[in-house]
């Protein structure tokens, strides 16, 4: 028999590696970079002005302005995800668990989920290559024109990473009882009623997951725009999404000089703007999906 | 056996090459007791073994007291690796100075040593001086190299098409339209999804003709002068008046896609810097380079060249007497021919001419004579704020190709920019 306060004592002990290194490289990193926000460093020293930073990204015209284009062109950026990656990833799930396919289903697995594993550099310049007005399959400039600039980048991003909800989704499916599938067959279901009365609903907790992790991705997204159109995304900023944005503004590009104390503010922000989205999240929806005891 | 032998081997040889290094160090050290070594700290990591190999040996063989040690920082790490080390006084003996707006605060900040006395900068002019004087006017780095600007073109096509090589405004527009309507290549191999390449190597190519140089530029910094005056406006039109001759979908067109476009031999003419001397003629095309065109013929010519690299003296070094013989020996032409001849595409900025074994390098070089230099227009102070004055300027000129922004329009939104916090000192 352990004592009650023995076994508190000997949890503490157990959690406090992985705490103090989570601590020291994530905690600390995160609030230094949130004090660094209150704080004005551009004349040689170092000025707390509590939120002088804040008031200025909001009411400068200039990078309230480029703020809140990046604010949009993130939203849109999720939005394609949210639209095109969430929907065809269950599809394909959805049919690699289908059993007409029964011996290329690991074939398949592999192939869809290749691109996910490629790096986003290569990624982007192959499909540069591909819709290259002067060799590739399109003469119309996708990349060069404000409307489609966008779009075709979140496209690339969407190619790239359908693998993952895919894969998520699959597992989620495997993990369905076959007896709970064939006892509907026999109580008549089609296989659209078995799809989305049965199969879904079981699988809402990771669809809804799943979500909110491409959520988090998108807004946090950085690496592909920055790998096709640098840290100053053109056409006229019509790429440039938060992640850019705050690289532009904390480490400076070719003609504008570095500003720490702003770009720690952007980055202040975006943790702000995503902690708060998930949290509603969780709070409001993913509280609300029954989960099935199987 | 072997590997049981094989410890105590590499003690032994590594006992002996620490005693042998440490001998040869202690006879070297009694021998020529009056060798000074200092060291070069820069950022061009892609010269060492140049530096290395030719460079150092020749100034080590002219001054055999002094030994150089050549310390490379990568580009994207050397503004902050300078800093960190001279402010903690550990900084190299003589220091690679960045042009402009870094360099100036660098001199405030007292990193430096005022170079007013060494004889070698006699041999530079004011402008090639001015990326890197302080706010009391004085030179603080020995300007090692700098790049030109100008228009490369395909002289099998030129000749094909019976053209001549344009010295105005209005040639190169005739020329230009003569290779359209011939329907054969691309006029001009120029896209627009890298902002960069519109504002150094087009506008602020073309545009020194229009707004005359330093005058316009130095206008600007001064105040005398705005972005929405007719000069500049002027200069822009011209750029905007390109957009007809460019490749379809130029768009989306990257500056690589361009190089390709012309080295194929299938674009007339690129805009272009000198750095790319080696990469336009590596597909063994016959090609010339021509200076931006004037305005109107008989206009004095105005050139842009980008000062890229100075070298000045740490104010903290502890071996000042013998950084500054090699700052002297920097700024000589003894120097200068060995540079240039083993980095074609960088130029010395002295006003003695040196020769170019690259025969583009030779050509650009020739673009020096009877035109007025210039450096790029938004680097020097104009962009130290927010907006900077460069990245809108990117920006604004991709919205004049593909958005049909008039020009006036993108002048204006310029300007407002650069007056929300640019305050020309008076």
């Amino acid at each position: 028999m352990i004592r009650t306060a023995t076994r508190y004592r000997m949890l503490a002990i157990f959690v406090l590696p992985a705490l103090a290194i989570y601590v020291i490289f994530s905690v600390l990193p995160l609030l230094s970079s949130v004090i660094l926000s209150f704080f004005n460093s551009s004349n040689g020293g170092s000025a707390f002005i509590a939120f002088g930073n804040y008031v200025h990204l909001f009411t400068d015209p200039y990078i309230s302005g480029h703020f809140w284009n990046a604010l949009r062109n993130s939203v849109e950026f999720f939005a394609i995800h949210l639209i095109v990656e969430l929907p065809v990833g269950l599809l394909m799930a959805a049919l690699l668990t289908s059993a007409t396919l029964r011996r290329s289903r690991g074939i398949y697995r592999t192939l869809l989920f290749i691109p996910a594993t490629l790096s986003v550099v290569i990624v982007g310049f192959i499909w540069r290559l591909i819709i290259n007005p002067l060799w590739g399959v399109v003469s119309f400039p996708l990349l060069g024109n404000t409307a489609t600039a966008l779009p075709t980048i979140s496209l690339m991003s969407v190619w790239e990473y359908i693998g993952i909800p895919m894969i998520f989704l699959y597992t989620a499916l495997l993990a369905i009882p076959n007896d709970i599938v064939e006892a509907s067959r026999i109580d008549g279901a089609s296989p659209w009623q078995l799809f989305w009365r049965i199969k879904f609903p079981l699988i809402a907790p990771q669809f809804g997951l799943i979500t909110i992790l491409t959520y988090i991705w998108t807004f946090n997204g950085f690496d592909i725009v920055y790998a096709l159109n640098g840290s100053a995304p053109g056409p006229n900023y019509s790429t440039d999404i938060l992640g850019t944005l705050f690289y532009r503004t904390f480490f400076g590009s070719s003609g504008q000089v570095a500003d720490l104390d702003l770009g720690a503010t952007i980055a202040s922000v975006i943790f702000f703007i995503i902690l708060v989205t998930t949290a509603a999240y969780f709070v409001v929806l993913q509280r609300r999906i029954k989960t099935y005891e199987l | 056996m072997r590997s049981k032998l094989a410890p105590f081997a590499i003690v032994v040889v590594a006992a002996a090459t620490i005693g042998l290094s440490g001998c040869s160090a202690g006879t070297g050290g009694t021998g020529d007791a009056k060798v000074t070594t200092i060291t070069f700290g820069n950022w061009r990591t892609e010269d060492a073994k140049l530096w290395e190999s030719s460079v150092i040996p020749a100034f080590e063989k002219a001054h055999p007291e002094i030994k150089v040690t050549y310390q490379a920082t990568s580009t994207n790490d050397y503004n902050a690796a300078i800093q960190s080390k001279v402010e903690s006084g550990t900084g190299p003996d003589v220091i690679m100075c960045r042009p402009f707006d870094v360099n100036r605060a660098w001199i405030e900040k007292g990193y430096f040593d005022n170079l007013k006395s060494l004889t070698s900068i006699s041999n530079f002019t004011p402008t090639a001086l001015a990326a890197w004087t302080g706010a009391d006017g004085d030179p603080y780095c020995m300007p090692i190299a700098s790049v030109l600007a100008g228009f490369y073109y395909n002289k099998t096509i030129f000749k094909e098409l019976g053209l001549s090589v344009p010295t105005t405004m209005a040639e190169f527009t005739s020329d230009l339209k003569k290779i359209k309507a011939n329907g054969k290549y691309t006029p001009l191999a120029l896209g627009s999804a890298d902002g960069w390449q519109l504002a150094y190597n087009v506008l602020d190519s073309i545009g020194p003709n229009y707004w005359q140089g330093e005058a316009g530029r130095l206008g600007l910094i001064d105040g005398t002068k705005k972005l929405t005056d007719p000069d500049f406006v002027a200069a822009t039109q011209a750029f905007a008046d390109l957009k007809p001759y460019l490749p379809d979908g130029y768009q989306s067109l990257k500056y690589e896609d361009m190089m390709q476009l012309f080295t194929l031999g299938k674009a007339a003419i690129i805009p272009d810097g000198s750095w790319d001397v080696t990469a336009a003629s590596a597909t063994g095309l016959d090609i010339g380079v021509f200076a931006a065109p004037v305005v109107k013929a008989g206009d004095q010519r105005y050139l842009q060249e980008m000062p890229d690299q100075g070298v000045g003296l740490n104010a903290k070094s502890k071996n000042k007497t013998a950084s500054k013989v090699f700052l002297e020996w920097l700024g000589t032409t003894d120097f200068q021919k060995i540079y240039v001849d083993k980095v074609p595409g960088f130029f010395s900025m002295g006003t003695a001419a040196v020769p170019y074994t690259n025969k583009l390098s030779q050509q650009f070089a020739d673009l020096k004579k009877g035109a007025k230099l210039t450096p790029r227009l938004a680097l020097d102070r104009l962009s130290a704020g927010t907006p900077p004055l460069d990245d809108d300027t990117w920006a604004v000129l991709q919205t004049v190709l593909n958005d049909g922004v008039s020009a006036e329009a993108a002048q204006q939104k310029l300007q407002t920019g650069l007056d929300s916090w640019y305050k020309p000192a008076k």
